[in-house]
């Protein structure tokens, strides 16, 4: 549509809504009966058949605080083809519930997927104008495309511009940024972690979750080994003493242990020693291997009445 | 005489640094024949000589005193002197003539044997080890001396404590036979079934060119232990055996196989009847306590079956199952066994019942870390050395000789010729 807005405002987008439109529309392409092809319609039969990706529709909701606007939830809705608008009643029905439940969020807009935004958006987005005069377009582009870096989202704006002398309403891109609260942060790390790019086995998996923790331990060590250093320092006297750090290094190592219980120390020993157990049986099978290549290596050199004939692979 | 005080003094005055202790020591391996040649006027010289300073000179001179036969006079003095000796002398000194000192302490075996009191050489015998050996790992042809020396006097305890080391280096294969052979006699003798097994396992799959009686012997013992321990024996030996092993020493131990078949059948009288019947070979074995045990260990065999399919039993039926004569004995029997931590169960008194409970190992306590910890560290170990093994194997002249011939003159993705032999 055209190029960048100038309104002024900006956008903050959780990863919630990007998850649910996602979702939204995974679920509706899969439950598709046949299922869709990707993008080019096939000739079946001598008819033509246009099977293209389905369009979902729905709303986002969140607040706007002056001149940030912050996206935090979205819903689904019906797109009725009759009036080429949404389903209205039921739009009001959920608006009325969420205001329940979150009394600070209003109607900021509506987002749908595809690769562009078309005209006959501007319809809906017309019809959005009575609840929220500047509503938003969260447009998701559901097309993988391993070589692209960024999210395939964008966020449309509405603005009157003057083309051909007669003033258009027409969508103009914004830039937004990402927001994230700590319990989202938590699903958006599990989600990433589940399907890696490259679909890696299992092992690829492990080894890829275990260095990350070997890293985050090594972090944590060093940081430990700089606050000892200091603290070591401290106490021979290289370095003035500060009550406010002490008092600091105090409050954080009185934060561990921070469970004490008694069944705690049972599940956790449980655990620790299953690790080492599994750990155990790794080793056993490494050095059990390798005694095993010996023996034979050995018999083959030493053993004066060995088995001839067949061959013996060399090692 | 003059050649004798010579070499005294030079003894006492070249025994102070490293250097001249090596120079003292060639003077001395040349005149060791003239001292064997006045062996029997040896002795006063000795309270000129300091043991812990002159351990080298001593040493030569001690091992020239008692090279004649052993009457029961010289005997009892020359115990005294040599585990006096022993215990003082310096360990780098006598490390510079390792068999000088070994043939003096077989010969303080000899007279303690002679003397019948065993229990005096055990001490010395052991500190003699420990200076002889350059590391725990070591094994010298002292240990299994030492170990026939615990066995004699019965004190079991020292014998295990040098058994608890793991061996890495072998001097002598004899060595390393008689060793384990020993090693699992004494364990046999605490009880430890499970470490005598393995020492005597370590006999019977050790590499040897001929087959040689320790292995029979110790092979006898193993079919006994391997029955009393785990209740089953199987007659293959496993790949790491020699072939000189897995072919001939099934055929010079037959009785004890057959009586492994019936054992395994699990019918003591049949049991009872076959060994009534061979008492003589067993006996000529000295293995006769050994085979008792075994007869005994079939009820505890036979109980702990019942484990597997029974969870409460009541003790008339375990007598009349395992066959034994009273519920008072079946009772006796299943205590004994809680108390070895043989099976898990708890009797009622009341009813005569036994219900028999699972392991209850959690698994959740610091010990058990501990425990499993030392085990990945000693594994650790062990894998490093084996890898260093293997390496050594894989560049093997031998090794690499009988490999190479058996390889196809052409490979089918390299097409350098490959020489049939390897000159080396």
């Amino acid at each position: 549509m055209a190029s960048s807005s100038s309104s002024g405002l900006t956008f903050k987008l959780h990863p919630l809504v990007i998850v649910n439109i996602s979702d939204h529309y995974t679920r509706v392409k899969s439950q598709m009966n046949p299922p869709p092809l990707t993008s080019t319609s096939a000739t079946v039969n001598g008819v033509e058949h246009q099977q293209q990706a389905p369009r979902v529709y729905g709303c986002v909701i969140g607040v706007q605080r002056g001149r940030t606007v912050e996206i935090f939830n979205s819903f689904e809705l019906l797109y009725d083809p009759s009036t080429h608008s949404l389903d209205r009643p039921f739009l009001e029905k959920k608006q009325e519930l969420y205001k329940k439940v979150f009394p600070h969020f209003y109607i900021l807009g509506w987002y749908s997927t595809g690769s562009d935004a078309q005209e006959s958006d501007m319809h809906i987005h017309k019809a959005l104008m009575d609840i929220n005069e500047s509503p938003l377009y969260v447009l998701l582009n559901p097309t993988i495309n391993p070589a692209q870096k960024d999210l395939p989202v964008t966020i449309y704006e509405s603005e009157l511009h003057v083309i051909d002398g007669i003033p258009q309403l027409i969508f103009v891109c914004s830039s937004y940024t990402i927001e994230t609260v700590e319990a989202e942060r938590i699903s958006v790390d599990h989600v990433a972690h589940l399907k890696p790019s490259d679909g890696g086995s299992a092992a690829t998996q492990l080894a890829a979750h275990l260095t990350g923790i070997h890293s985050a331990i090594k972090m944590l060590n060093s940081r430990i080994r700089v606050l000892h250093h200091y603290l070591v320092g401290m106490q021979k006297g290289d370095i003035p003493c500060e009550n406010s750090l002490l008092r600091q290094v105090s409050s954080l190592l009185r934060r561990l242990p921070a469970i004490e219980s008694e069944k705690f120390q049972d599940d956790f020993l449980m655990e620790y020693n299953d690790t080492l157990l599994i750990t155990y049986l790794a080793m056993f099978t490494n050095c059990s291997s390798t005694m095993n290549e010996l023996v034979d290596k050995f018999n083959t050199a030493y053993d004066r009445h060995s088995r001839r004939g067949g061959r013996t692979a060399f090692i | 005489m003059n050649s004798v005080e010579g070499l005294v003094t030079q003894i006492q005055g070249l025994s102070s640094s490293a250097s001249d202790v090596l120079s003292l020591h060639n003077v001395l391996k040349q005149a060791d024949d003239s001292l064997h040649a006045e062996s029997t006027r040896l002795l006063p010289f000795l309270d000129q000589l300091d043991p812990s300073k002159h351990s080298l000179g001593y040493l030569y001179f001690l091992e020239a005193c008692t090279a004649g036969p052993v009457t029961t006079e010289s005997a009892s003095s020359f115990v005294l002197i040599i585990a006096r000796f022993i215990t003082s002398c310096a360990a780098d000194q006598i490390r510079l003539a390792p068999d000088k000192f070994i043939s003096v302490c077989k010969r303080l075996k000899d007279q303690v044997l002679f003397l019948e009191e065993p229990l005096r050489a055990v001490a010395p015998m052991l500190s003699a080890i420990r200076k002889l050996q350059s590391s725990t790992e070591n094994l010298t042809t002292l240990h299994p001396e030492f170990l026939l020396l615990c066995l004699l006097a019965k004190c079991y305890k020292t014998g295990l404590s040098i058994l608890e080391e793991d061996i890495f280096e072998v001097d002598q294969p004899r060595d390393l036979y008689l060793y384990c052979y020993y090693g699992g006699m004494i364990c046999i003798g605490k009880k430890c079934f499970r470490k005598a097994l393995e020492l005597l396992h370590n006999v019977v799959t050790a590499p040897m060119s001929t087959i040689n009686a320790i292995a029979v012997e110790a092979y006898k013992k193993y079919i006994l232990v391997s029955l009393i321990h785990h209740g089953q024996f199987s007659t293959s030996l496993p790949k790491y055996a020699s072939t000189v092993a897995q072919r001939n020493l099934k055929s010079f131990c037959q009785p004890y196989i057959e009586l492994a078949n019936s054992y395994t059948s699990g019918k003591i009288t049949d049991l009872e009847t076959y060994v009534h019947e061979n008492m003589e070979k067993f006996g000529s074995d000295n293995n006769l306590g050994l085979v008792k045990q075994v007869v005994s260990s079939i009820y505890k065999r036979n109980i702990q079956r019942l484990t597997q399919t029974y969870l409460t039993l009541s003790l008339q039926d375990i007598a009349s199952t395992v066959q034994l004569n009273s519920p008072k004995e079946a009772e006796m029997h299943v205590l004994q066994m809680i108390q070895d931590g043989e099976i898990y169960a708890t009797i009622n008194q009341k009813d005569g019942m036994v219900r028999f409970l699972e392991d209850p190992e959690q698994y959740k306590t610091c010990e058990m870390i501990e425990r499993i910890d030392s085990s990945i560290q000693r594994l650790m170990t062990l894998s490093k050395k084996l890898t260093v093994l293997d390496e050594l194997m894989s560049s093997d002249p031998m090794y690499l000789g009988k490999v190479g011939r058996e390889r196809q003159r052409f490979d089918f993705d390299d097409f350098d010729s490959v020489p049939q032999r390897f000159n080396i």
